[in-house]
């Protein structure tokens, strides 16, 4: 097996979903109406609803949708062997991942704009609203907790990894003073902001610097080394949370994004400039390891929640009913939008599967990379591919590691806003305090925090893939339910919504109360172990709760008890 | 294909692409930047026009002198504050 023949190997997938199978459903059930106003015309505010072009909203889609996770979970989940790996990267998103967000887009955009928690209350019942929201809560605290502990433990503590950090958050500052503040022109900005970024992610691997770094951390001890980077994590996030989005976390993003656009186009030329010269091979990677992976548990359901972004994550959901749908200019650019961004995610986790394998070049050295820092495979991975192209490894590592980091903590600042928006919805009526920004962003850092501290890392990864996927199986129930209520077939997103339910649920309580309880029984992070239980615990309850009420609205909905106005 | 139609090609896919990388690049910068000014604009004319709710922040006589200039912003205001809204809408 070789990197080429994979991606071939998904291009073939990709042309059958997308091409046969994603067009039939789109023509034959959903029939877009381009004659429709959708609700980006018809509320056209300038506010929430603004239409946009289908290609602009096909990079907004991908950019908003990836992030660590399919980067993440392919590396991990190639413990399990290569092969059952990228079958449920493809067949994930063949049935699933592109079924979900296409549809996501679409129940909103024909529900006047409606978000899932608008939808939840009228379709579900008025308590799945409440519901919905705890889960996306404690989910966006895992999320935290997950990227958290790669971010601020694992990745921060290496020595040529903050230089490169802080270059990016310095250059992402000069470059929202220079474009909000001085009006410069976007191109110059951007050339100046990101070729510095680039230098000072050069200089944070030089000797000079490294050896700063290195001092501190033998200062600090390896205990010391995790509050302190994690607590400079929460500081960035903090600053990310409560700053005017213009300051800090927009132009950081946009700065980031070059770094990683950049990072992403010469791994994939590197990639390919390596196969034609005979390279890029598997060599010894076995296919498939077992059907229990040690520190990982079972295939099924534990490789179905760790490749969550990738194959289907019901973060897309969120990104496209609330932000997508609000933006289609026409009904059928959902497709492209929705389905194709999908479908171009599943691309870029096939290649992180790729740096996992082909990059490493056997089982060894994968495990050996995997040993060191389960994301620095990546990291390992895209400098191999981009030594083909002339960039040096002694450059490429720091940069990979850089270039995760800045993944991370993009969403992360998001993930703190939404949080403190959360709780001041959830609680500001009862704790009035909470609807301050400061003390929301700290409550939600201190739990993220607890989280990281206390945390294993296999999971608080497992339960965070859990919560996501069980957030796209409850945006598939929702969807279903919406197509009984117009009488169109649902078939299409009812088996999706029930597999990924049931491996959800199976996924919650094997963590819960195969791994976590019994560690925590046996003295092991008892503290991180209770917490994941009870985390566990309470999104099984929210999921059985809202599983119930989804339940009965299908019944009601089956019986012709209810009808929604189309 | 044609030269014309070679270019006209080339054309839309040059512009697709620039689109595309605006979209990853810049959309969500331009889309705050409007989402600023809507706010703006909305919250002026619920002071300006704070009657209409029932809060009389400023006098009648100065809220009809600004009528003219809010006129063309009060049906999406309308919209927007009678729109029941929670968490989900502040997702994306």
């Amino acid at each position: 097996m070789n990197a080429i023949l994979t991606i071939v190997i998904a291009g073939v997938g990709l042309w059958l979903g997308y091409f046969i199978y994603a067009k039939n459903i789109n023509l034959n059930i959903v029939k877009p109406d381009d004659s429709k106003a959708t609700p980006a015309k018809m509320y056209m505010d300038g506010v929430d609803f603004t239409p946009a072009s289908k290609n602009v909203l096909f990079g907004y889609q991908f950019k908003s949708i990836a992030a660590l996770g399919p980067i993440g979970g392919p590396i991990v989940a190639a413990q399990w062997g290569w092969l059952p790996a990228l079958i449920w990267i493809i067949l994930g998103t063949f049935f699933i991942g592109w079924v979900q967000d296409y549809a996501s887009i679409i129940v909103p955009m024909r529900s006047e704009g409606d978000t899932f928690g608008a939808l939840s209350y009228k379709l579900i019942s008025p308590r799945a609203r409440t519901i919905l929201l705890v889960f996306i809560y404690l989910y966006l605290l895992l999320i935290m907790g997950a990227f958290g502990q790669v971010i601020g433990i694992t990745f921060m503590s290496k020595p040529a990894v903050p230089f490169g950090i802080l270059s990016v958050i310095l250059m992402g500052l000069l470059a929202g003073q220079m474009t909000y503040k001085m009006k410069q022109d976007i191109i110059l900005t951007t050339a100046i902001t990101v070729v510095i970024a680039f230098f000072g992610i050069w200089l944070g691997q030089t000797s000079f610097i490294t050896n700063i770094f290195e001092g501190l951390n033998n200062a600090l001890g390896a205990g010391g080394q995790k509050y302190f980077w994690s607590i400079v994590f929460a500081i960035i996030c903090y600053l990310g949370a409560v700053l005017p989005i213009w300051r800090w976390a927009q132009p950081t993003n946009y700065v980031s994004f070059w770094i990683v656009a950049l990072g992403m186009v010469g791994g994939v030329i590197g990639m390919l400039v390596w196969n034609f010269q005979g390279g890029a091979s598997f060599g010894d990677f076995p296919a498939f390891t077992g059907w229990t992976v040690k520190g990982l548990g079972p295939l099924w359901p534990i490789l179905f929640v760790t490749i969550a972004c990738g194959a289907i994550s019901g973060w897309h959901s969120l990104v496209s009913s609330s932000g997508t749908a609000r933006q289609i200019e026409k009904e059928s650019d959902a497709l492209p939008v929705g389905g194709g961004a999908m479908w171009m995610e599943m691309v870029l986790a096939v290649i992180a599967l790729l740096t996992a394998t082909a990059a490493t070049g056997g089982w060894a050295a994968y495990q050996e990379a995997y040993a060191k820092g389960k994301f620095g495979v990546f990291a390992v991975g895209l400098a191999a591919f981009l030594s083909h192209i002339g960039i040096p490894t002694s450059f490429g590592v720091p940069y990979g590691l850089v270039f995760l980091t800045i993944q991370g903590l993009t969403i992360s600042y998001l993930v703190v806003r939404f949080m403190r928006v959360a709780s001041a919805e959830l609680l500001g009526d009862a704790i009035p305090v909470m609807k301050n920004v400061h003390v929301g962003a700290i409550v939600a850092l201190v739990l993220s925090l607890i989280v990281i501290w206390t945390g294993v890392w296999q999971t608080i990864w497992v339960l965070f893939g859990g919560a996501n996927q069980m957030m796209a199986s409850l945006a598939l129930l929702i969807i279903t339910i919406w197509l009984m209520s117009q009488g169109k077939q649902y078939n299409w997103t009812f088996w999706p919504f029930i597999f990924m339910y049931v491996t959800t649920i199976g996924a919650l309580i094997y963590t819960a109360f195969w791994k976590a309880l019994p560690a925590a029984l046996a003295g092991t992070k008892v503290a991180g172990n209770i917490i994941a239980v009870v985390l566990a615990v309470v999104l099984l309850i929210c999921a059985f709760i809202l599983g119930y009420d989804g339940w009965q609205a299908i019944s009601r909905y089956r019986r012709g008890e209810a009808t929604v106005e189309a | 294909m044609t030269e014309k139609q070679r270019e006209s090609f080339l054309k839309r896919f040059g512009r697709s692409a620039k689109e595309f990388l605006y979209g990853m690049a810049g959309h969500d910068m331009t889309r705050f930047a409007l989402k600023t000014r809507g706010s703006m604009e909305h919250l002026f004319i619920l002071i300006t026009m704070g009657d209409l709710l029932g809060i009389p922040i400023l006098p009648p006589y100065y809220s009809l002198r600004l009528l003219p200039y809010v006129v063309p912003q009060i049906s999406t205001w309308k919209r927007r504050m009678l729109r029941e809204r929670d968490l989900t809408d502040a997702l994306a």
